[in-house]
């Protein structure tokens, strides 16, 4: 049996370094709500005196929760100097909630939470970056680290699919902001009206593109039924399931591995993940 | 030491000048903790129905007060001491589980922290043992505590004062003109309780366990699963809580309470996905959790063999039959 797992003593820490009730969240603003899709937000959030509430690293978590409605983990899409964001799809009742709010409205913030990309060790390698529908999410915190961190790494290449033109996420991001700076390839599942770009499912798209396995770390995110073929997919072109790396959701009440509810195994999703790699789940008991 | 039983009282009382004292007093005959009035007798004939968790992990417990529109959010904290007499040594070891839980690895619990803080904890050894007892077979012994401030033993007409800590010392203190010395002739014996019980839980259990993650016995083992949750509740070393608030307007109270993971709506996520749908699998991992996870994690057995949940299921699910098949490699039906 592999040797026990602790975790090191981690203290929650406030901005100045006090230790702080990792459970208490802080009351924050929304200071700009985008609307990605019919279904689909983006919250800017920010502090009541203009700070960002924690700096987070790419695809740590944070616990947003309308008083009154409920609390949620989601992932940090973005952060800036003073500001952090977090893409949110209308699901159940407190994304229902979050989704009614308007800017200006206050809201719990706690984290960051989890692990996060081994922006590290991927250092020196050429990223890919796969995603589906609301899957950009956690990716983007990626991309944007090494959009900022450019000299880090080698070659950037996203791709991207929804099912429609109305549902791809962060379209300045990916028909503007991106494509000058990284190499950016669309999709989407079926062809419609005004639609030039590229036709068809995500993992028919990545085979066509052929993208080498060579020293290149595949960052993957979609619905699970994408995520599988995906990962066939890559299997074929020689990527090996070290270096594809994913990130995991699972209900989550506390977000510092004591409630109980989003362990896989041994593992707590919200401590030991979100982020892990194809080959670390393939250890991890299937309850995913 | 040793303290006469016809002191008992007294030294109760003494306790009782320096924090809360927390004892089994009888209801409707079953022992269960209850805050000491100064006057009810103790009833320690045997062990408590319900744990004594709730001292340091309430089954509800106000977290923090929130306004919507001021932004304000206020901590709620409780710091009151408090004393249990006559607590069990599967239920002292529990008390230990939880601290790995809640304070030693990852990230420490301030409510549960504060609580602790203010706990002793005064063992009384086991004279006897329950029908559905097997403490003996999760590695601990009926006759000791060694994770309590102060442990008692019963010798007839007295208790021997066994001092663990700092705080059992501080008691032995207060206690002073009661103590005498031990006078040797025990009239009952004590120190020598059997379990007539043995799981065969085996050092290697946690691997055996996650080895048959697949096995079809656990089917068998949940078939009679109702999902009550009773097993959770009584449990000593249950600890999932779930986080609710109460709403009053632009005004409220964040709240947690004590959870099961035998409920079906756990684990199941907002647009209905559930990585554990049915009860085999939320029984496969309940005792993984216990009996493999927490040891991987923090290099002790979830279980402190006490006995409730086998005594209470309403089902008559029995984890000690589960420990038994696996470690004897054995089928379920076999």
């Amino acid at each position: 049996m592999a040797e026990s797992i602790r975790a090191a003593n981690i203290e929650a820490k406030n901005a100045d370094g006090r230790a702080v009730n990792p459970l208490l969240p802080c009351m924050c603003r929304v200071i700009r709500i985008t609307e990605e899709t019919p279904d689909v937000k983006t919250f800017r959030i920010q502090t009541p005196d203009g700070a960002k509430p924690f700096d987070p690293m790419p695809g740590q978590l944070a616990m947003l929760s309308v008083m009154g409605v409920g609390e949620a983990m989601f992932s940090v899409t973005a952060k800036d100097d003073d500001w952090i964001e977090s893409s949110i799809k209308k699901v159940g009742q407190l994304t229902e909630a979050l989704h009614s709010l308007s800017e200006g409205d206050l809201i719990g913030v706690r984290g960051p939470y989890g692990n996060h990309f081994p922006v590290e060790d991927i250092k020196g390698k050429d990223l890919l970056f796969v995603g589906g529908g609301i899957g950009l999410a956690p990716v983007r915190s990626l991309i944007r680290y090494a959009l900022e961190h450019r000299e880090d790494y080698g070659s950037l290449d996203v791709l991207y699919g929804s099912r429609s033109y109305g549902d791809l996420v962060f379209k300045s991001d990916i028909f503007e902001n991106w494509p000058s700076r990284c190499n950016v390839h669309i999709t989407i599942d079926n062809a419609e009206d005004g639609w030039d770009g590229h036709v068809g499912f995500v993992p028919t798209y990545l085979e066509e593109k052929a993208f080498s396995p060579e020293n290149k770390a595949v960052v993957l995110c979609g619905p699970p039924i994408m995520i599988k073929f995906c990962l066939a997919s890559l299997m074929k072109m020689g990527f090996s399931k070290e270096n594809v790396i994913t990130t995991l959701e699972m209900r989550m009440k506390c977000g510092v591995g004591k409630c109980g509810r989003c362990n896989i195994g041994s593992k707590y999703v919200c401590l030991d993940g979100p982020v892990f790699t194809m080959s670390e789940l393939d250890d991890l008991p299937d309850e995913k | 030491m040793e303290l006469k039983k016809d002191k008992l009282t007294e030294a109760l009382l003494l306790l009782r000048g320096a924090s809360n004292v927390i004892l089994p007093v009888s209801n409707d005959g079953a022992p269960v903790f209850k805050l000491w009035d100064g006057v009810a007798e103790p009833c320690l004939s045997a062990n408590t129905s319900l744990p004594p968790k709730d001292l340091l992990f309430p089954r509800s417990e106000k977290m923090y007060d929130y306004n919507v529109k001021t932004g304000n959010i206020s901590e709620i904290s409780s710091n009151k001491k408090q004393t249990v007499f006559g607590i069990r040594p599967c239920d002292v070891r529990s008390i230990e589980n939880l601290d790995h839980a809640f304070l030693e690895s990852g990230y420490t619990d301030s409510y549960y922290k504060t609580r602790r803080d203010g706990l002793t904890t005064i063992a009384l050894a086991c004279t006897e043992t329950a029908r559905t007892c097997f403490c003996d077979s999760m590695g601990l012994s009926p006759n000791d505590a060694p994770g309590a401030d102060i442990v008692l033993n019963d010798r007839g007409d007295a208790y021997t004062v066994k001092s663990n800590t700092e705080k059992g010392e501080e008691i032995t203190r207060l206690w002073k003109s009661l103590l005498s010395k031990e006078t040797g002739k025990a009239s009952k014996a004590s120190g020598s309780v059997v379990c007539d019980f043995k799981a065969r839980a085996d050092k290697d259990l946690p691997e055996k366990l996650v080895a048959r993650f697949d096995d079809p016995m656990w089917d068998k083992l949940s078939k009679a699963c109702l999902g009550c949750g009773c097993c959770s509740f009584i449990c000593p070393t249950c600890y999932c809580f779930d986080i609710g608030r109460e709403n009053h307007g632009a005004s409220g109270t964040a709240f947690r309470c004590w959870d099961s993971c035998m409920f079906s709506d756990y684990s199941r996520m907002a647009g209905g996905h559930d990585p554990r749908p049915s009860k085999k699998e939320r029984l496969r991992n309940r005792y993984l959790h216990k009996l493999a996870y927490f040891n991987l994690r923090y290099g002790v057995t979830l279980c402190v063999g006490c006995g409730r949940c086998v005594d209470k299921c309403p089902a008559n699910l029995d984890v000690t039959r589960a420990m038994d098949i696996i470690s004897e490699g054995v089928r379920a039906d076999g």
